[in-house]
């Protein structure tokens, strides 16, 4: 087994973003801190997985362990593997120690040695520890001060002397203490389960007026987010944002994909697109990801001489941005709709986005029945006129609707106004009123 | 010495192929044999701007641009109408032979929301063509909109206000539109790469209520002619 370790010396102050230093620091393990550093360390678990199965953490030194065994052949090789998760660190935001070593307590040993903290096997990390000062091992004071008091300075001493004297002199524990950190015998770690529903919490230090403040803790979520989503194998076509306030409800916003996704420099873009609209009642002292479905991830394929998959996804990329931005019922595409009355005679749809091959056969608009030319505009609502000077073309009778309260008999015209407009009236045949209703354009 | 010498000749003959009066963009027929014959290209100005003002709503306008819609539709590419002023009527347009698919209508807010709709859905080259109505619209605001145009090689229509005219803009094609008994008088008031001043007459029944999809002749991203 081939164990990281990462210490996060800043997570309590990092993970509260936009935290003035001076706010946190003179609570230093407050139950506050504790809980901001728990609330990071689940965060960063999830965004752990995607790199190992095995995951585990310890919240009062902020330590981060990933179990690499087995990952490192998928990665191509540790140095690559662990590259790619520091680079991630540095783009989330947290300063970092990272080591690597057989055992899990070697690992968070090396976190705070200086020098080489990389070490793959049990004599490498054997020899490792020779040098080591004798500080490093974590264990009680007393026991510290009694071995410094033999005249003992290094680790390579303490490991020299014989198990039984260890024994009989100390606390059973650090005999076990010092089988772990050779890696000799067992060492468990309380594995970390990856939860069903993702939702992830951010508390800020102070109260953030600003939405340009908001994206940076966003932009970490999102990233954290994709880290799960990778881990999990999985995409999602739809999360939940909710910003707290002091005082105020929550204030809940969704963000909705026209296709499933797992890229968080997409997810921002939307984001950011939705913020400019967004208006928030009060500053937001935090900050909440909850994505509830998950779907298989939507694997783009591209089909063998084609290549419309790709505009079909800027399509869906661009849709995903003005929905957004200009709100979620902001495009629609229209549909016809079998129903005399013209004002019913069509519906608003869902856009359904074909490849630019779809046939025409499918395109082509079905001719329900045969009905007169009709205009290209229609009023809102019919809009009660004087009856029309002059009349182009008509009486085109229609009565419908007796079934449901809907009833109407009209005759409609097509009918030139003094500016030469083109217009579509009829004659209520019920009250007698004339009315406009479309524009021939 | 490195020089090629031209001859008059061949200058001549050049001219007569007509090859300087070449588009200076491709082109999509709007389907009226009149107005295709004035345009450069032969017809709506792909990759560009075009603006029509015409002098009321309800005069034909829209009926003017079905056949290039439908037609550029058909070959694939969606259709944007950005903060329409009235309902666009579905059977109308079905009758006038768009496949409704491909045609995405687009709320907005504001003006300001419609630009950039306008300008986000141009870049897009799954659009084919955008229809937008903006009240007023600024100088900078119509050049940046044409380079989005050229940038996602489409067709974004502009409809303004007859006023519009007296004003400077940087669209390649501005055409002012009056009713007429027999149907609809274009002016051609700019066309960039063509001959401005020129009026023509269309009749408006020249449209045919059958689908456009079963003749597409001309891909929209070729000039025809030359």
């Amino acid at each position: 087994m081939l164990w990281l370790c990462i210490r996060l010396p800043q997570l309590a102050r990092e993970a509260i973003a936009g935290a003035a230093t001076a706010a946190s620091e003179h609570s230093e393990n407050s139950e506050r801190n504790l809980l901001v550093q728990r609330e990071a360390l689940d965060r960063l678990a999830a965004w752990a997985y995607q790199w190992s199965s095995l995951i585990s953490y310890a919240t009062h030194e902020p330590l981060l362990w990933l179990e690499l065994g087995g990952s490192c052949a998928l990665f191509e090789g540790h140095e690559a593997l662990l590259a790619r998760i520091e680079a991630e660190l540095v783009q989330l935001g947290y300063s970092h120690i990272c080591a690597l070593a057989p055992s899990p307590t070697a690992a968070a040993l090396l976190t705070h040695a200086s020098g080489q903290r990389h070490v793959l096997t049990r004599a490498q990390l054997r020899q490792r520890l020779d040098d080591l000062p004798l500080q490093l091992l974590a264990l009680p004071a007393a026991t510290l001060a009694a071995l410094h008091a033999s005249g003992l300075r290094r680790i390579g001493q303490v490991l020299e002397l014989p198990a039984a004297a260890i024994a009989r002199r100390f606390e059973p524990e650090t005999q076990l203490y010092l089988q772990r950190l050779c890696a000799q015998t067992s060492d468990p770690r309380p594995a970390w389960r990856l939860p069903e529903t993702y939702s992830a919490r951010c508390e800020f230090a102070s109260e953030v007026r600003t939405s340009t403040a908001l994206l940076f803790p966003l932009q970490r979520l999102l990233l954290e987010f994709q880290g799960y989503l990778r881990a999990r194998d999985c995409s999602v076509q739809r999360f939940t944002l909710e910003f707290a306030h002091y005082r105020h409800p929550l204030s809940r916003v969704t963000i909705g994909l026209s296709a499933p996704g797992r890229d968080a420099a997409q997810f921002l873009t939307l984001v950011r697109e939705r913020m400019h609209s967004l208006l928030l009642p009060a500053p937001v002292n935090a900050l909440r990801l909850q994505a509830l479905e998950f779907t298989a991830p939507a694997i783009a394929q591209g089909d063998l001489f084609g290549s419309d998959a790709q505009p079909l996804q800027q399509l869906q990329r661009l849709l995903d941005r003005l929905r957004a931005r200009l709100g979620e019922s902001s495009i629609h595409a229209l549909q016809l709709h079998a129903d005399y009355r013209p004002e019913f005679g069509w519906r608003s749809a869902a856009p359904e986005l074909l490849a630019a091959s779809a046939s025409s056969a499918s395109l082509a608009p079905i001719a329900a029945r045969p009905i007169a030319a009709r205009p290209c505009w229609l009023l809102p609502e019919p809009m009660r006129i004087e009856p029309p000077a002059q009349l182009l073309r008509g009486p085109e009778r229609i009565e419908s609707g007796w079934w449901d309260q809907g009833d109407v008999r009209r005759d409609y015209y097509l009918a030139r106004t003094g500016e030469g407009t083109q217009v579509w009236v009829f004659h209520d045949r019920r009250g007698g009123q004339w009315y406009l209703q479309g524009l021939w354009a | 010495m490195g020089v090629r010498s031209v001859t008059l000749d061949q200058l001549t003959r050049l001219c007569h192929d007509g090859e300087w009066r070449r588009a200076p963009y491709p082109a999509a027929p709007s389907g009226f044999a009149e107005l295709d014959a004035n345009l450069p290209g032969g017809g709506w100005p792909v990759g560009a701007i075009a603006e029509l003002m015409p002098e009321a709503m309800g005069i034909g306008e829209l009926s003017l641009l079905l056949p290039a819609l439908s037609r550029l539709a058909c070959a694939g590419r969606y259709i944007a109408w950005i903060a329409p002023p009235y309902l666009p009527y579905a059977p109308a347009l079905a009758q006038g032979g768009l496949p409704l698919k491909r045609l995405l209508i687009i709320q907005t807010r504001n003006a300001q929301e419609s630009l950039w709709a306008a300008e986000q859905t141009l870049r897009c080259p799954a659009f084919g063509a955008v229809l937008s109505w903006p009240s007023a619209i600024a100088d900078k605001n119509v050049r940046r909109l044409q380079l989005a145009a050229e940038a996602g090689g489409s067709l974004g229509i502009l409809y303004r206000p007859t006023e519009a005219a007296r004003e400077h803009s940087p669209a390649a094609l501005r055409l002012r539109l009056q009713p007429t008994a027999k149907g609809l008088a274009v002016d051609i008031h700019k066309c960039r790469g063509g001959r401005a001043g020129l009026r023509l007459q269309l009749s408006l029944r020249a449209i045919s209520p059958t689908s456009h999809c079963d003749a597409v002749a001309v891909h929209p991203f070729t000039a025809t002619g030359s």
